[in-house]
């Protein structure tokens, strides 16, 4: 038995307080005014950041760098013992810091934004739900619970999507996030059992301790790690089921911040991250974790430099940002991708929560196009806004500079085209976020019936601390380049496994760094001559447009292919089973046997004519008949 | 006893097979044709009768008495039977005002 | 004794309803005597040890009146008596006509069923098998809805033409028996048939169990038979009746003709899973509320079937897991089901929506139920399904991707018929409909605590069959190693 450190139990509350959350607010939804909910929720979820806080405090003080939690035998049959058990290492602490530290942001914020809605109750006890399915997937001992939490938070983000049920183009959003999501999780399970059956075990440890021994470029292992991405490519919303990811914008702009920008999303990087020993073991896999990640980022980045409404951009900007975490994961630099995961959770949170804000003042509105001069109307959410844009942009000295410097820092040490397709794609991100920020926050307000005004301060006080984290969150993790030594990526060292490559030169990435911000400060230019100096407009809706930029417009037609190529083939399908085969085969086969029988019966029924003469006739008949033949033969 | 099988013995059995077959076959055709319920149940009794003629030719024949029995036992039951056939022809007539076999033709309900 | 108890209790509570009038004494004694059976049971499994009975009835001919369970039949047992009680209660608010009738036959039906799950004698089941049709025929005739005179003609021939092949193996099988002929299912165990035989003799006796689960293309009867069914009567088709013909495959089938299982299982797996991805397909595009759910019975039962099929550990424990959680999970969906029907008067989906704007709880429970149903992780559903997926992968993945493409229609389809009716806007039907009442959180809350309870601790029951699973999987393949040798 191995000594567990004192305390670490206290993990077994950080999940349980959302949980508990979650069925106070659920159960007693019609007894709690208004608020009450709200403040209950981000009270749990406050004291699951505290117990993560304390917990990460435990383990630094202990000389142990992980432990397990074990609640109770799962599923236990034959030689198959799942525990419910938790690991908290320095990879599940981090992701748990993310989760509950801008979960908590965001739920307080959601109390602004959520006032007034009918519904508020039940959209924090999903909320809440939703935290409590995050902390186990990355609080998971084994496969099959980050299973649980994997489906889990694909159940709350379907809830909440179509939080405002009445619209059915909403509930068709949700339903289609969940059903892609669903095509991924059949890949993860599959994975899964063939992870059971080929290490006879789940847990990480285990598993892991099995396959450190094993060859570079089994199959088994290749396919094992081949069905794991399917799975982390439907949560994650990569090529090509990424679609679902921009629809699911329906829901209220807290849940997208939270759910499709911050945490969930990230959990196929997070699985895949926690895997690495498996994927170092399958390059083939690397290989087309690259090709997928990168082409992911450019095409979303292309669709997204086209988008009229303010989520929509973002939702883009999220998968192409997805796409370079993919990136990194492929090139075998886990921690990184880990480290992006970090640095997007801030500052696309905040993206999202600004443009909350603004579609709050706005008054619903979300086109960009009528929209326009609130940098002075709203101050805060302007300067928090244009914090995290440069954060995006990876402008030194924002947190994103040093995430995403490091990946295309990795990218180069590959390819070298892989680094100038990367940089074209950062150059992308940097145009669109930039023609956002310019088309909503300068010039002239376009539409003149609404009054813009600055949103309350249970709003803008997260705004605050997330542009914060967004300015400084980079400083986590100082490169050596800059006389740091990597903190964070050291922190994550123990938990996840690092591909050894060639570091390059410090004159090379500088050389690099030059580059890049040459051809950003230029991109930034060139954008604020378009949207400002000229204050050139998108096109509206139905305007004439060039083959290309309408092809980017309608998202390269991707909706329509899927549409034309598995929905309606589907529903063809479902109607030729039923009305060809299942009516007209099948159902007159069985009836055609019973008819048979009642026809034949029909036939022998009319001898039955009930005339005694003729029953008389047929009793000679017979006896004469029978006679007949016994004298005959 | 003696003088009534030698007088029966006088004739020779084939006389009473043939006329046995002949009164058979005209009750039999009786039955088979006519539609008079009447007629119909008498030409049964005609049918009961060749049988029992030759039950008692060939029991004079073989000089077994068993068979005499026999045509006691089926005198009896075709006596009750005449007096149910002879009772629903009754029902019938004051029913249906006919004594017409054909109208008896709810037998395939 | 106890066994006898449990088998008696339903025929004498039956029996004696028929004496009463009082609509609300005969729904309460029957539920009473339903409850008093679950409490037998669950006492018989977590403190009786094994037990048997057996009468020499009509001995000389070697038909014992026989009675024993082992780790599955408990599993069946526990089904059929769990659900009944929820069943009767169901119809404790319906307007029907002839409530003694009624419930004298259900209660009848759940005796015939218990004795089909308890008989440890072939021809014993055999008549349980068909005593359990009839009450059921009756009630289906008598409380359907439309079309039910010829629906249910068609539903008890076919079924019964079924159970006719296996009146001919049994006889077949009972002329083959060494020295004093018998039925016992022991006897026909050890039964060592020639190859050839075996895998002719698989079909004569699978046709009758391929007809009750339904096995896909012998599944005609099942949709029209679910949707113009009573609830409580669907819910006994639905919910018990099903099963049985997974009982008989694993108790008649596995141990009597290995070689024939063995020969045709994947003959079988592929018919079964053709038989997932059709009624899932097909489910989605149903326009009635019933018949989708009807469909996705049928799904689930063909994945369970093929789960059975593989012939392996995982594969039998999740089935065996799964036969408990569908079997409640069914019977809260049809119960769902008649809620919308009766609150909306109407099950064309087509006209429905925004239900949930009326009835919130009632769309939180029905979504709950949906979940399990699409085997959510922490539902019951999940862990059947996941082990039954288990097994199909270590026969062959390709078994798996097609087992568990069910997962992702199940959600097509489900989610749509979720939308259909729960969410959107308000609409004309919608006006004038009050939540769930009290009887309805009465059956409801129990089954979704049912269902969450195994989901998220499954080992209360599953390790029920574990030694009967393991003896069987030895015995089969003990006997193919002997039929093999010679």
């Amino acid at each position: 038995m191995v000594e567990q450190i004192p305390y670490i139990n206290l993990a077994f509350f950080i999940p349980t307080f959302p949980l508990l959350g979650f069925l106070i607010t659920g159960l007693f939804y019609k007894r709690l005014k208004h608020n009450q909910a709200g403040i209950i929720a981000s009270i749990m979820i406050t004291l699951s950041f505290l117990f993560t806080v304390i917990l990460y405090f435990i383990l630094k003080s202990s000389d142990k760098q992980a432990a397990t939690v074990t609640l109770f035998d799962w599923i236990s049959i034959g030689n198959m013992k799942i525990p419910f058990a938790f690991l908290i290492d320095h990879l599940s602490l981090t992701m748990m810091m993310i989760i509950t530290g801008v979960g908590t942001l965001i739920h307080i914020y959601s109390i602004g934004y959520m006032r007034g809605d009918e519904r508020v109750n039940s959209f924090f006890s999903q909320m809440n739900l939703f935290t409590f399915s995050m902390l186990l997937l990355v609080m998971g001992a084994n496969y099959l619970i980050l299973f649980i939490g994997w489906e889990g938070v694909g159940l709350c983000s379907y809830l909440l999507i179509g939080f405002w049920f009445k619209n059915p183009v909403y509930n068709y959003a949700a339903r289609k996030a969940f059903v892609m999501n669903r095509i991924g999780d059949l890949g993860f399970i599959l994975g899964i059992i063939l992870i059971f059956f080929t290490f006879k075990s789940l847990s990480f440890s285990e598993v892991f301790s099995q396959a450190a021994a094993l060859q570079i470029g089994m199959p088994v292992i290749t396919l094992i790690t081949i069905l794991l991405l399917v799975g982390a490519v439907g949560k994650s919303a990569q090529i090509p089921l990424f679609t679902w990811l921009p629809d699911a914008m329906a829901g209220p702009t807290p849940v997208s911040a939270l759910i499709h920008a911050a945490t969930m999303v990230t959990a196929g990087i997070y699985m895949i991250a926690r895997s690495g020993i498996l994927y170092n073991l399958a390059p083939i896999t690397l290989q087309i974790i690259i090709i997928l990640g990168l082409s992911t980022a450019i095409l979303a980045a292309i669709i997204g430099l086209k988008q009229n409404d303010i989520k929509k951009v973002l939702a883009y900007s999220t998968v192409s940002q997805l796409g370079y975490m993919f990136l990194a994961l492929g090139l075998g630099a886990y921690s990184t991708a880990v480290f992006h995961v970090t640095t997007h959770a801030f500052f696309k949170a905040l993206l999202f929560l600004g443009a909350g804000s603004i579609i709050h003042a706005m008054g619903g509105e979300q086109d960009i196009r009528k929209m326009g001069g609130l940098r002075k109307k709203m101050p805060l959410t302007y300067i928090t806004f244009l914090a995290a844009t440069l954060a995006i942009s990876g402008l030194p000295p924002f947190s994103g500079f040093f995430s995403k410097d490091m990946i295309l820092n990795k990218a180069f040490e590959h390819n070298i085209l892989l680094y100038i397709i990367a940089l074209f794609g950062a150059l992308l991100t940097c145009f669109y976020m930039f023609r956002l920020l310019y088309l909503v926050f300068y010039g002239k307000q376009r539409i003149a019936t609404v009054r813009p005004h600055e949103s309350p301060k249970v709003m803008t006080y997260p705004l605050i601390i997330l542009a914060i984290l967004s300015v400084f969150g980079g400083f986590l993790n100082i490169p050596a380049l800059f006389n740091g030594n990597s903190n964070f990526l050291n922190y994550l060292q123990t938990a996840v496994s690092v591909k050894i490559t060639e570091e390059i030169s410090h004159t090379t990435e500088i050389i690099l760094i030059f580059i890049s911000l040459i051809f950003l400060s230029l991109v930034i230019l060139f954008a604020y001559r378009i949207y400002v100096k000229k204050s050139t407009l998108p096109e509206e809706d139905g305007a004439s447009m060039s083959v290309i930029t309408r092809i980017i417009y309608r998202k390269f037609y991707i909706d329509e292919i899927y549409c034309t190529i598995i929905e309606k083939p589907y529903a063809l399908l479902s109607g030729f089973f039923y009305n060809t085969i299942e009516s007209a085969i099948l159902n007159p086969i069985i009836d055609g046997i019973g008819n048979t029988t009642y026809w034949l019966g029909n036939m022998t029924r009319k001898l039955q004519k009930g005339n005694i003469s003729f029953y008389l006739f047929a009793m000679v008949a017979g006896i004469l008949l029978f006679i007949f033949f016994i004298l005959i033969i | 006893m003696k003088e009534i099988t030698s007088a029966i013995q006088l004739i020779p059995l084939e006389h009473y097979i043939l006329l046995s077959v002949a009164l058979f076959s005209i009750g039999l055709l009786g039955v088979l044709f006519r539609r008079n319920t009447i007629i119909i149940l008498m030409c049964i009794e005609l049918m009961f009768n060749s049988v029992n003629l030759l039950l008692t030719a060939f029991s004079a024949y073989h000089s077994d008495p068993a068979a005499q029995v026999f045509v006691f036992f089926i005198m009896i039951v075709a006596a009750a039977e005449v007096a149910v056939g002879l009772s629903i022809l009754v029902m019938m007539k004051r029913n249906v005002d006919s004594v017409d076999i054909n109208l008896l033709n709810r037998l395939k309900w | 004794m106890i066994l006898l108890i449990i088998l008696l209790i339903p025929l004498i509570t039956a029996v004696f309803l028929l004496f009463l009038k009082d609509k609300a004494w005969v729904r309460s004694i029957a539920l009473a005597a339903t409850l008093l059976n679950l409490l037998l049971t669950l006492y018989l499994i977590f403190y009786s040890p094994q037990t048997e009975i057996t009468f020499s009835a009509v001995n000389n001919m070697g038909i014992n009146f026989s009675f024993g369970y082992d780790g599955i039949s408990l599993i069946m047992l526990l089904l059929c008596n769990l659900l009944f009680p929820f069943i009767i209660l169901t119809g404790f608010k319906q307007e029907q006509k002839q409530v003694p009738l009624l419930n004298f036959l259900i209660l009848f039906a759940q005796s015939a069923l218990i004795g089909v799950f308890l008989a440890k004698n072939a021809f014993l089941f055999y008549i349980f098998w068909e005593l359990a049709l009839i009450p059921v025929y009756f009630i289906l005739l008598l409380w359907g809805g439309e079309g039910r005179a010829r629906i249910t003609l068609k539903f008890f021939i076919y079924t019964l033409s079924g159970s006719l092949f296996l009146l001919f193996g049994i006889i077949f099988l009972y002329q083959l028996t060494p020295g004093m002929h018998s039925t016992d299912f022991s006897v026909f165990n050890q039964l060592q048939l020639p190859a050839h035989t075996q895998i002719y003799l698989f079909w004569i006796l699978f046709i009758a169990f391929a007809i009750k689960m339904p096995v896909f293309p012998f599944h005609t009867w099942q949709p029209e038979t679910y949707t113009m069914a009573s609830t409580q009567g669907v819910m006994i088709l639905a919910g018990v009746m099903t099963k049985m013909g997974i009982y008989g495959a694993l108790r008649f089938l596995f141990p009597v003709v290995p070689l024939g299982v063995q020969y045709w299982q994947n003959f079988v797996v592929i018919l079964c899973l053709i038989g997932v991805i059709y009624a899932s397909i097909i489910a989605f595009r149903q326009t009635n509320f019933k018949k989708l759910i009807a469909f996705s019975s049928m799904a689930h039962i063909s994945l369970m079937t093929a789960a059975m099929f593989v012939l392996n550990y995982y594969a039998l424990q999740g089935m065996l897991f799964q036969v408990i959680s569908h079997g409640v999970v069914i019977v809260a969906l049809f119960y769902m089901v008649y809620l919308t029907e009766k609150k909306t008067a109407t099950l064309e989906l087509n006209g429905m929506g925004g239900l949930k704007l009326v009835a919130p709880n009632m769309a939180i429970l029905m979504l709950i139920i949906m979940l399990a149903s699409i085997a959510l992780p922490l539902t019951s559903g999940f862990i059947g399904e996941f082990l039954m997926i288990s097994g199909l992968f270590q026969q062959s993945i390709w078994f798996a991707v097609f087992g568990g493409l069910a997962m992702i229609f199940s959600a097509v389809y489900m989610l749509y018929a979720y939308q259909k009716v729960m969410l959107g806007d308000k609409n004309k039907l919608m006006e004038n409909i009050k939540d769930l009442q009290f009887i309805d959180y009465m059956i409801l809350i129990p089954l979704i605590m049912i269902i969450l309870i195994l989901g998220i601790y499954p080992n209360t029951i599953l390790n029920l069959p574990d030694l009967d699973v393991r003896s069987m999987l030895n015995h089969i393949s003990q006997i193919n190693e002997i039929v093999k040798g010679f």
